[in-house]
């Protein structure tokens, strides 16, 4: 009885992830095909992945996103940690208005925001840039980091933070050995779905991007208009090989790390 | 716990500015910054200019034409050295005074371009655009899918291609398209004629499969769609690919489009960009990219020598440009539009 | 410090997000308010006069069925990744310290390959010669190819695919940090299976199923790529409707119109939810 109760848990959650890598596999296969066009399977050739590294356009829109998913990640996770840490502590009545104008940027479509902030920014003649993409899509980070922290916030005992404070920890203290901890992995989920988000984003981008500027979702949606090239799906293959290699590197450290302790 | 967030609050400050700082940098003279589609030049022909004059190329793109006009003057005409965009939009930057006449005692080449692209609406006097490419909407269709020869766009509408016709998605092309089957023009502004066309749009709509500006080609290849009306580089393209499939050019006339150069107003380095108009008018180089992007080529200097399909046929000439239109006209157009969108996905 | 002490101190806190949101959403927000007021003019511009044209062209019956059409799509996503998206954060939440490491793992990897590019895989899959249809027809379930492709159900397929990541993270969160002696109380209190879920686990993570919604129905109320791609366009759905205008259509009043009205129309909805599911989060904390 038991073991049949596992067994669908275990059953349903490879289903849905067997689902979901579907379409990656379809990318990656492509990324061999020896055609331009993801039609049919033409034979294997790595000519695209030669052409991805000559392309020197492509690999700076892969720098340009990755620093820009970073700045505008850490600026997130400092300003929406406070914000909810701080929300969750005071009282006043404007607070579900000032809640939902701070979270008002994932609750617009995207290309409202782009539009909006492209004629706002040029109204307060900031330069169109690495400023004003890292304005904008801070601007969308925060409200992840905001509601992570803050649905964990919920659960936590306040009392265990006044406990620690009856038996004499300073604040800060109190913070940092009883709050943050359990709060961290409330910020690490914020920052990856903003990080993410930021390095997914091509709506917003396309409007508040300079012009010597380019991200990759802004290469691969402009991409799109004249056709796919299977050096994408060559890139997104490398990606997703540094993805899993980075992660799989990083808990193997974690691992290693605790053996030695 | 203030100074921490104070000092948490300084580094962000600090960094945001120095980020700033660096992103909003001017380019320099040796930095020509070319603005328009992307995957629009083979990359040895931008290689080939700057081994040639030492100038790097910045290649910058937008999605859309409206794009293209709101960032440059949201720039006031500058930030960008030379622009590529469609015609009727370039109408818009010239009249807005965002466009600088073109310096011929550098553009020396300048009689290389076919007399038959020059002269336009956009520019009659020819002082301000150098044409780069010519596209030509046809329709493209699988003999073997479709069993009556299509002539034109009334054809489209036949019961026989249910659900199996692939079209791009400009409003005002497919409107236009509508009122050439009428025999009006493209460019009605008579709102019940419009609303007419509206009416026979909707009569399209069960043999619609697809409306999409990309990519809308391999619909035909992977038998989804046995009949597109396609951009001209999509028919390139898919012709490229399956030599089998018929192009039409529809008896009830052409749609035209001209994709031209320009040099924004106050172009940071405006002797490059120049000296890049007059690399674009090579023949050679027209060539290059002409083949590499697929639409028709408007350089006759480079006529004898580029690959036959992109060299238009005698009748291109009187084809007839998309035009902006009365405030009216557009939302009307714009009406029937997603009317039509609606009815398909019924 | 001294002058930190109490409020002042959570003031503080708040202070780069309120001065952020203030100037960077409130300002942009107001300004595209003041827009959807404004004169369209042919061409790209508008002119500062103030008219209600823009809102009275929405009443024509084609407009407000793209506001259905949006509305319905949003809805069947959000019902379907709930109940798909669930399930999945709970039971991962169940699994070992190991277990979730993996799953986790598994979850990031698909975030962060392009969301475009993934839809392209599924565009190849769905095709009339694509590997689905190949495979239906190679096990004789059907005789020619499926017409997937440019249908609701394709479009439907992509958009619970796209969000569904942002549904099981927040679910997860939720079930991760739960209380699991409160279940374990409640069964041995007598409650069966069933009742303990009922009365116990799901009130305590509806706040991560109710981030979930939020994550899921707003972004695909504004969301036209998708059925862009996958629908061939036939589906009209606000978004579109709105980027038609900004863009080609070159009506940018109209277009912030429409967007106040979508904004106006999810900030009710999501009042609504948070009355009918008694979760008022926001009365919860105070």
């Amino acid at each position: 009885m038991k073991n049949k109760r596992f067994s669908f848990p275990a059953f349903y959650l490879a289903v849905v992830t067997l689902v979901t890598y579907l379409p990656i596999a379809v990318v990656v296969l492509f990324s061999f095909n020896d055609s331009k066009l993801s039609v049919a399977w033409k034979g294997f050739s790595l000519r695209w992945y030669e052409s991805l590294f000559r392309d020197a356009a492509l690999m700076e829109a892969l720098r340009n996103s990755l620093l820009l998913g970073l700045v505008s990640c850490a600026f997130a996770a400092v300003i929406g940690t406070l914000g909810a840490i701080g929300m969750a502590r005071v009282h006043y009545r404007s607070k579900a208005m000032m809640e939902y104008l701070s979270t008002m940027p994932i609750m617009l479509p995207e290309i409202i925001l782009g539009m909006v902030f492209m004629a706002f920014f040029s109204l307060l003649r900031l330069p169109f840039g690495w400023l004003t993409l890292i304005i904008a899509h801070t601007s969308f980070c925060i409200p992840y980091v905001y509601l992570m922290v803050k649905a964990r916030l919920v659960g936590i005992d306040k009392s265990i933070e006044e406990a620690a404070r009856d038996l004499g920890a300073s604040p800060v203290r109190a913070f940092f050995d009883i709050t943050l901890p359990l709060i961290l992995p409330a910020v690490a989920s914020g920052c990856i779905l903003s990080f993410a988000m930021s390095f997914d984003d091509v709506v917003i981008s396309i409007f508040v991007n300079g012009p010597t500027l380019s991200t990759l979702p802004i290469k691969v949606y402009t991409q799109i208009r004249t056709g796919v090239t299977p050096e994408i799906n060559a890139l997104c293959t490398i990606i997703l090989v540094s993805v899993i290699a980075i992660l799989l590197l990083s808990s193997a450290l974690r691992r290693k790390g605790r053996v030695e302790d | 716990m203030k100074k921490k967030l104070l000092a948490l609050l300084c580094a962000a400050m600090l960094l945001l500015s120095l980020t700033g700082c660096a992103g909003s940098g001017k380019t320099s003279n040796d930095e020509l910054v070319l603005y328009t589609w992307e995957e629009m030049f083979p990359q040895e022909v931008l290689d080939g200019f700057t081994k040639k004059t030492g100038v790097k190329i910045i290649y910058s793109n937008f999605d859309y034409d409206e794009t293209m006009l709101e960032k440059l003057t949201q720039a006031k005409g500058g930030d960008y050295d030379v622009v590529i965009a469609d015609d009727y939009i370039i109408e818009q930057a010239i009249s807005a005074g965002l466009v600088s006449e073109i310096d011929k005692s550098v553009v020396t080449n300048f009689s290389n371009i076919n007399p038959r692209y020059q002269g336009q609406f956009y520019d009659p006097e020819d002082k301000y655009t150098v044409p780069y490419g010519c596209g030509i909407p046809l329709i493209v269709y699988d003999p073997a899918a479709v069993d009556f020869e299509i002539k034109g766009y009334n054809d489209l509408w036949n019961p026989a291609l249910k659900d199996s016709v692939a079209i791009t998605a400009n409003y005002r092309v497919i409107n236009g398209i509508t009122l050439l089957s009428m025999g009006k023009s493209m460019n009605e502004e008579d709102l019940d004629v419009i609303a007419q066309a509206g009416e026979k749009l909707l009569a399209l709509a069960p043999n619609i499969r697809l409306i999409q500006d990309d990519n809308t080609q391999n619909a035909l290849l992977n038998g989804e769609a046995a009949a597109a009306f396609l951009y001209t580089s999509q028919v390139t393209q898919v012709m490229a690919e399956n030599p089998n499939l018929k192009v039409v050019y529809p008896e009830e006339g052409l749609g035209f489009g001209i994709m031209a150069a320009f040099i924004p107003s106050n172009a940071p380095n405006k002797q490059a960009a120049n000296e890049f108009l007059r690399y674009l008018l090579e023949p050679e180089i027209s060539k290059a990219c002409m083949e590499y992007i697929g639409y028709v080529n408007t350089t006759g200097a480079a006529d004898s020598i580029v690959n036959p399909m992109l060299v238009a046929p005698e009748s291109a000439g009187s084809g007839e440009f998309i035009m902006n239109v009365s405030e009216e006209a557009n939302d009307a157009y714009n009406r029937n539009w997603t009317a039509f969108k609606a009815a398909c996905g019924q | 410090m001294n002058a930190l002490k109490g409020a002042g101190r959570w003031w503080l806190c708040i202070a780069p997000m309120y001065l952020f949101t203030l100037v960077f959403v409130l300002g942009p927000v107001l300004y595209m308010v003041a827009v959807s007021f404004a004169q369209n003019e042919a061409g790209t511009g508008f002119r500062w006069a103030f008219t209600l044209e823009n809102f009275s062209k929405m009443r024509d019956p084609i407009y407000l069925q793209c506001f259905r059409e949006s509305f319905q799509l949003a809805l069947s996503t959000t019902v379907l990744n709930a109940l798909i998206g669930y399930p999945f954060g709970y039971f991962m939440g169940r699994l070992s310290a190991k277990g979730k490491r993996i799953m986790m793992f598994l979850i990031m990897v698909p975030f962060w390959t392009s969301s475009l590019i993934r839809l392209y895989g599924w565009l190849i899959l769905l095709q009339a010669k694509g590997a689905v249809n190949n495979l239906l027809l190679a096990l004789g379930i059907i005789d020619a190819p499926l017409k997937i492709l440019y249908t609701y159900p394709a479009v439907l397929i992509g958009m619970v695919y796209g969000l569904l990541p942002f549904m099981i993270l927040a679910v997860y969160t939720s079930v991760e940090k739960m209380d699991w002696t409160l279940v374990e109380a409640s069964r041995d209190l007598g409650a069966s299976r069933a009742k303990a879920f009922f009365t116990v686990t799901l009130p305590m993570t509806l706040p991560g199923l109710m981030s979930g919604v939020i994550l899921t129905f707003v972004p695909s109320m504004g969301l036209f790529f998708i059925a862009d791609l996958l629908g061939g366009n036939k589906i009209v759905l606000v978004g579109s409707l709105i980027q038609d205008q900004m863009t080609r259509g070159s009506n940018q009043p109209f277009a912030a119109a429409l967007a106040l009205v979508l904004a106006a129309m999810t900030t009710l909805m999501l009042w609504g939810y948070r009355k009918l599911t008694g979760t008022s989060e926001l009365e919860g904390m105070l």
